[in-house]
């Protein structure tokens, strides 16, 4: 009996294996006229499968355009993408880089898109592109401002690299630190307690917020409270908010332990606003219902406008109805809108430049100036960053929303806001 | 006074994920490290239940404890069996099967941070100056007594007194008629029960997400390792000692330490003494 | 009673017992019997590289190299010293770490800092280990278990050596073809190596104290001292992976301690056959491709992984290799008595 089910293993593994190794000789050698895209995302989790999402619908609806336009020849847009795996604990980031050599190596990717999701993988990505030449926009996750600071240090051993999706110390200069003084000119806050997680791009924005709004004339209560990822009780740090009566609770946090914070929040009914500046949880449009509206009234910066519903420009709402028909769900994490532009602003450099080659291509991109989903999107020339700003018509916008009655409102930047900020009932005194 | 509150319900939380992992080692000397899986696939479970069938939430607690204490069951019976005896194939088996699941899950679109459990009853109480939910309330009252139903069970049941028959001594146990692969399948299934109610109780603080596997995973073999592999008390008391000693790094030293606090128990223990607080295997103590 | 039973007998091939000793070079035929095998699998990996479709394949198949390291260092540990590592994921962080720090702080090249990153390595987790060497059984596996989360713990929490990003612009090789070829050649000197080593004397002290250790004390001798030989060979074989690792991606971080460096060895012993120090390495072989084929069906792909390495534990849990060996050693063959 042993012997038979031990053939019966064997059996079934050659012909698995056979199976595969049929089907990869086979596959006739495809003379692709597309250009092909490729995507190293984390597709399990929410900052890789927005991604994916949005550059398929952009790519779909360049091909149903008719394509790119490449010298005269129209070509269309092909994607592959390839699961890195690279947000999950255990892996390890080689996997992610490996991905990233199989598309280019295998798949013949022309263009890198989307990722790699992890600033330590996008990092570590950045040697292999420039080993390759090959030109990528990253369009969600690395929030790292070490990312186009490496660019501009050694510019011609990383010109192929450029970010479409905003960073840190923007964030966190213009968009966090208006907000928070707006929000205390207008309800007369100044304490405010902050909580990270224990990743390179939090502790960096958070001790960042901690210097300057300190220097602004605010309480600043303690220094960073710093958790590290996987921590599931937040209870101590509340306690301290609430002891020493903090209004502002400052949240920087991509892991989903996030809903726990913010339900001991509710139910302590803490005379505090959560203010994400990254808050993983909060970003979905199933997080209400998901919470029971425990949510509400916590804020959220989606990094990039267009994430949720806004008018920054009259491309926003168009792509919000297009993403809802096509997904049966609105834009979620803050990585869509970005993905969505990627597609079109390489449609439009390439047509620019009349060809693929990586050089032409990069400084078609560094001319770029569209007017996209989130504002007008224009690269830095020595950062290959793309240049943000508070208006729509300068350049690329940010977005905080605020969770009222069951709704994601955008509530800053001014220029394209949807509502006003409001404080949960129990504050106000 | 906070650290008291938050101190014993941190406890009781690590004690509930341990438990079920102590109790499987300390029957049958396997080492189940589909432990995880089984956590985080019964929060599944129930939320599919509750949320996408509508079932009412006490009866889906019955149904996912019921099938939970199969699926262990099962696990053992079809597969643990087979290696039972040589250790690091029942870890490797033990831990490729909660990876299958785990990742199973993932594939079946089980991704996201949507997905939650109501809590039993809303709102907060403060006591003396301290809020406190009504959950974690019912999280400690629920753990006490299922520490003290576990007491009661293995010292007056039949089976229980078998399941502690075979945790000290197995041929002992043997010749006096007690079935040990019976005994290992029971005592599987309730570790899997265990895994079951700790995910039910502690899931609805916050959303289930399958990485949530991988740390309860860890957090139960920390407490089980620094209360003595064998021994359920032992589990109990090193998660109180975890527990607090998490709570008051937080507190004093700084909270980014919380992690390592409890990864580093399990060294010094293993060091200083490796059987444990109260463990039984004492032929570990014999060092050579 | 007059049962006729049919039972299965074991032989040695004749061809077996004939080359057993000086008698080997008699023939021609006996010399091929012994080297052809070892020939193939050398001529195979050297030849390997060559033969592969693309680049991408190229980079499989270092990847594969760097885990038969720590696929030899594990089988080496578990069955021939009897200690049953669970980390070495703990090897290949610490390595490739001082191969990273060597290299962005001191500025020594890839072929300097290789070496030293594996003895130094070596010696590092020696000592950090020497406190759980009496420990045994699955405590010892448990605790090398947990040495790389507590390490990733530790650095994440004190912001030390780059914190979560890690150190990036390492060095990379100068040419593709050394970087593909070291670690080959690499791999088949330890493979080698080790099989010589564990028939050497201190082979034998190693085998004894897998055996029984309490022997071994009684005869007079350290045991502590020797595994911690043990540990230093197996946790030198893990820092030279992490070390090249860290040369071929031009980066090192905390994510070098996944848990994912740990059980893929682990695995590929168990298929590839335990106690051969050769199966491992062709477990190797076997699981990282398929693990690559199988990218086609995304996150699939590990429950399918799983599932094989469940039913080779539970159904076959000797390996292909000692399966491999004894049918080329011996045949079988049904008696009736």
């Amino acid at each position: 009996m042993k012997k038979k089910s031990m053939w019966g293993v064997i059996i079934v593994v050659i012909v698995v294996i056979a199976a595969f190794v049929i089907y990869y000789a086979t596959r006739p050698p495809k003379i692709e006229p597309g250009i092909v895209i490729g995507c190293p995302l984390s597709t399990a989790f929410l900052y890789g499968w927005d991604a994916e999402r949005a550059i398929t619908l952009a790519v779909e609806e360049i091909n149903a355009a008719g394509g790119v336009n490449v010298a005269g020849k129209k070509r269309p847009f092909k994607v592959e993408v390839i699961d890195t795996r690279d947000l999950e604990p255990g892996v390890p980031v080689s996997e992610a880089l490996l991905v990233v050599e199989k598309l280019i190596l295998e798949k013949k990717a022309d263009f890198i898109l989307g990722g790699p999701v992890r600033s330590e993988a996008a990092l570590a990505a950045m040697d292999l592109l420039s080993k390759y030449k090959k030109v990528s926009i990253l369009t969600t996750g690395v929030l790292t401002p070490k990312y186009h600071a490496r660019v501009a240090k050694e510019y011609d051993k990383f010109k192929y690299c450029f970010r479409i999706t905003g960073e840190a110390v923007w964030m966190v200069t213009g968009e966090i630190i208006p907000c928070l003084v707006d929000i205390g000119q207008r309800f007369g806050l100044d304490r405010i307690f902050i909580m990270i997680q224990d990743v390179a791009h939090a502790r960096g924005g958070g001790g960042l917020i901690a210097k300057i709004m300190a220097k602004k004339g605010w309480h600043v209560i303690g220094k960073p409270e710093i958790y590290p990822t996987g921590t599931t009780d937040f209870s101590m740090g509340l306690i301290k908010a609430k002891k020493e009566k903090a209004q502002v609770i400052l949240i920087w946090m991509d892991m989903p332990e996030t809903s726990i914070l913010l339900k001991q929040w509710y139910d302590m009914k803490l005379p505090a606003l959560p203010f994400g500046s990254i808050i993983a949880a909060a970003e979905q449009p199933g997080f209400w219902k998901a919470t029971e509206g425990k949510g509400e009234y916590c804020l959220a910066n989606v990094v990039n406008a267009g994430n949720a519903p806004s008018n920054a420009t009259p491309w926003t709402m168009k792509f919000v109805e297009a993403y809802k028909k096509r997904w049966n769900i609105e834009p979620e994490g803050y990585g869509t809108s970005t993905s969505y532009m990627a597609p079109y602003v390489l449609k439009d450099a390439i047509e620019r430049a009349g060809s693929l080659e990586p050089d032409a291509i990069i400084k078609a991109l560094e001319a770029t100036d569209m007017m996209g989903v989130y504002g007008r999107i224009r690269f830095d020339p020595k950062s290959h960053q793309v240049i943000p700003s508070v208006d729509p018509e300068e350049g690329a916008v940010g977005s905080i929303f605020q969770w009222q009655a069951k709704k994601r409102v955008v509530v800053f930047p001014k220029k394209i806001a949807m509502g006003e900020i409001q404080l949960p009932p129990w504050m106000k005194k | 006074m906070d650290i008291l509150i938050y101190g014993t319900i941190n406890s009781m939380a690590l004690a509930l994920m341990a438990l079920g992992f102590a109790l499987v080692y300390g029957i049958s000397r396997v080492a189940n490290f589909a432990h995880g899986a089984l956590y985080v696939i019964s929060g599944f479970v129930t939320w599919g239940f509750v949320r996408a069938l509508g079932v009412n939430y006490l009866l889906s607690i019955f149904l996912t404890m019921i099938i939970i204490g199969v699926v262990g069951a099962l696990i053992y019976q079809f597969i643990l069996i087979r290696v039972r005896g040589m250790a690091i194939s029942e870890i490797i088996a033990s831990y490729a099967i909660g990876l299958a699941i785990l990742e199973g899950l993932r594939w079946g679109g089980f991704k996201g941070m949507t997905y939650t459990l109501p809590v039993f009853i809303e709102g907060s109480v403060d006591i003396g100056e301290i809020p406190v939910d009504f959950h974690r309330l019912v999280v400690v009252g629920i753990g006490a007594a299922v520490v003290a139903f576990l007491w009661l069970f293995t010292h007056h049941t039949r089976i229980g007194l078998a399941l502690r028959g075979m945790a000290q001594d197995e041929r002992a146990a043997l010749m006096l008629g007690i079935d040990s692969d019976l005994m290992a399948v029971v005592a599987m299934a309730l570790g899997s029960m265990l895994a079951g109610l700790a995910a039910i109780l502690l899931l609805p603080l916050g959303n289930i997400v399958v990485e949530a596997g991988y740390n309860v995973l860890i957090l139960a073999i920390a407490v089980c390792i620094v209360g003595g592999l064998g021994s359920w008390m032992g589990a109990v008391l090193a998660a109180f000692l975890i527990g607090f000693a998490q709570i008051l790094t937080v507190k004093y030293l700084g909270s980014h330490y919380q992690m390592v606090v409890a990864l580093l128990a399990i060294i010094f223990t293993l060091v200083l003494r490796p059987s444990g607080l109260f463990g039984q295997q004492k032929e570990l103590e014999e060092r050579v | 009673m007059n049962n006729e039973q049919r039972r299965k007998e074991r032989l040695d091939r004749g061809i077996k017992v004939r080359t057993d000793g000086l008698y080997a070079i008699m023939s021609l035929r006996e010399l091929c019997y012994l080297t052809v095998p070892r020939l193939v699998l050398i001529v195979g990996m050297l030849v390997l590289p060559l033969v592969m479709p693309s680049m991408y394949w190229q980079r499989v198949i270092s990847i594969v190299c760097i885990y038969a390291f720590l696929a030899l260092g594990f089988d080496f540990l578990a069955h021939f010293v009897g200690l049953v590592c669970l980390g070495g994921a703990f090897f290949i962080g610490v390595g490739g770490y001082l191969a990273a720090i060597l290299n962005t702080f001191w500025g020594f090249p890839p072929l300097v800092t290789i070496p030293i990153a594996t003895l130094l390595g070596g010696a590092i987790c020696t000592l950090l280990l020497l406190p759980c060497l009496p420990l045994r059984g699955v405590y010892f596996a448990i605790v090398t278990l947990m040495y790389p989360l507590v390490l990733m713990r530790i650095i994440e929490a004190l912001n030390i050596l780059g914190g979560t990003d890690g150190i990036m612009g390492v060095a990379s090789f100068a040419n593709r073809w050394i970087e593909q070829y070291f670690v080959i050649v690499m791999v088949l000197l330890f493979l080698f190596g080790l099989r010589r080593l564990v028939n050497l004397d201190i082979g034998l002290v190693f085998r004894a104290v897998k055996d029984n250790d309490q022997a071994v004390r009684a005869s007079g001798m350290n045991i502590t001292f020797y595994k911690a030989i043990a540990v230093f060979v197996a946790s030198a074989l893990g820092c030279l992976a992490g070390a090249c690792l860290v040369h071929m991606y031009m980066w090192s971080g905390i994510s070098l301690f996944a848990l994912d460096f740990s059980i893929l060895p682990i695995a590929a012993t168990v298929i590839g056959g335990a106690g051969t120090v050769v199966g491992p390495v062709l477990g190797c072989f076997i699981l990282v491709p398929i693990s690559e084929l199988l990218r086609a069906f995304g996150t699939l792909r590990i429950v399918f992984y799983c599932l094989i390495l469940v039913a080779f534990i539970v159904f076959r849990s000797e390996g292909i290799m000692v399966y491999g060996q004894r049918k080329y050693h011996q045949f079988e063959r049904w008696v009736t008595i």
